[in-house]
């Protein structure tokens, strides 16, 4: 019996790569050539170790090597030197797309990829997450963890039915069961149910996420959209590719 | 007393602009420091046993620290999503 389905898009993503000087020359080789596996690269954060320049160049010099588009969002390493502007400057002008609440669309062999991303926040999870009390630092904690997961829907909601395939792209993890493995303490600093639920409402096909260095690859959201955690060292090697077939007919 | 002493070294090795690493854990074992969880380099490691070494504890540091596994080449057993099976 011949498959009617159609032919897959096919996504590679890692994510946490922590490039600085010291690590040139682990990537460039494993992503030179990728077009013959993948139709896009997604990078989920934590793209340098300090969120210098310096290092923000490493990474662009390792991941420029890939002959297709790389997309790609800032963790919260790549914050921490306050260039995450110059850093997303730097990298657009090598060629790569930084999202940031903000959607874009790829034309493949296999159909029109849509990609919205966000680094995301803290929050937690249902149940055991912050909540919008008390003092302003705690209100502004929680509502930014809130306002993240906003304009991840918005970012959704803008790519409309326009896509073929749809995948949700951030830093922090959208649901918590692709965090087991990581201490259950540090789970609200992790990942953020609101993305999760944003994701739901927005007939996302695929979510992919990092920062959980110690979690799982895979999980689902409740509604049953696939999450996976690519995290270098969860997935142990230098990109995963998952093959996401369009829901048209062949 | 051990507890603080742990907890500020983790906090130390996180917040120390040579190393941010924030997955370093460490505990105090009768005489012994240990220092576990994963960096991404050789040079990575012998910077956070450089921080820790720094603070005069009067311990003997233990290096349980691994090196992330290089990146294997990717691709290789692509999953297959396809959302029209979700239940």
């Amino acid at each position: 019996m011949t498959d009617s389905r159609p032919d897959p898009i096919r996504v590679a993503a890692v994510g946490d790569v922590h490039l600085a000087d010291d690590l040139r020359g682990r990537y460039a080789p494993l992503l030179a050539g990728i077009s013959a596996e993948a139709d896009a690269l997604l990078v989920a954060g934590d793209l340098t170790q300090h969120g210098t320049l310096e290092e923000a160049e490493a990474f662009a010099d390792e991941f420029g090597v890939a002959d297709v588009p790389v997309l790609v969002v800032l963790g919260n390493h790549d914050y921490h030197s306050g260039a995450e502007s110059d850093i997303t400057r730097l990298l657009e002008d090598r060629g790569m797309t930084v999202l940031e609440g903000t959607s874009t669309t790829i034309d493949t062999d296999a159909g029109r990829l849509g990609v919205a991303g966000v680094k995301g926040f803290c929050l937690g999870f249902l149940g055991r997450s912050a909540a919008d009390f008390g003092e302003p630092q705690m209100k502004a904690f929680t509502s930014h963890g809130i306002e993240t997961a906003d304009v991840l829907r918005k970012a959704l909601d803008d790519l409309g039915d326009e896509p073929d395939v749809t995948v949700a792209l951030s830093h922090f993890a959208p649901v918590d069961e692709t965090l087991v493995g990581e201490p259950k303490e540090i789970w609200p600093f992790l990942g953020n149910y609101r993305l999760g639920e944003a994701i739901d409402e927005t007939g996302v096909d695929l979510a992919l996420h990092g920062h959980a260095h110690a979690g799982r690859e895979k999980g689902l959201t409740p509604a049953g959209v696939p999450v996976r955690n690519v995290a270098q060292p969860v997935i142990q090697a230098a990109f995963r590719v998952y093959d996401v077939v369009p829901r048209r007919p062949a | 007393m051990n507890e603080q002493l742990a907890r500020d070294l983790e906090r130390d090795i996180a917040t120390d602009p040579r190393t941010n690493e924030l997955g370093i854990r460490v505990q105090v074992r009768g005489d012994h420091l240990v220092i576990s969880g994963e960096v991404a380099s050789e040079e990575r490691r012998a910077t956070v046993i450089e921080v820790v070494r720094e603070h005069d504890t009067g311990l003997e540091i233990v290096d349980h620290i691994m090196l992330s596994a290089e990146p294997g080449p990717g691709g290789t057993g692509h999953e297959q999503i396809d959302p029209s099976q979700r239940r």
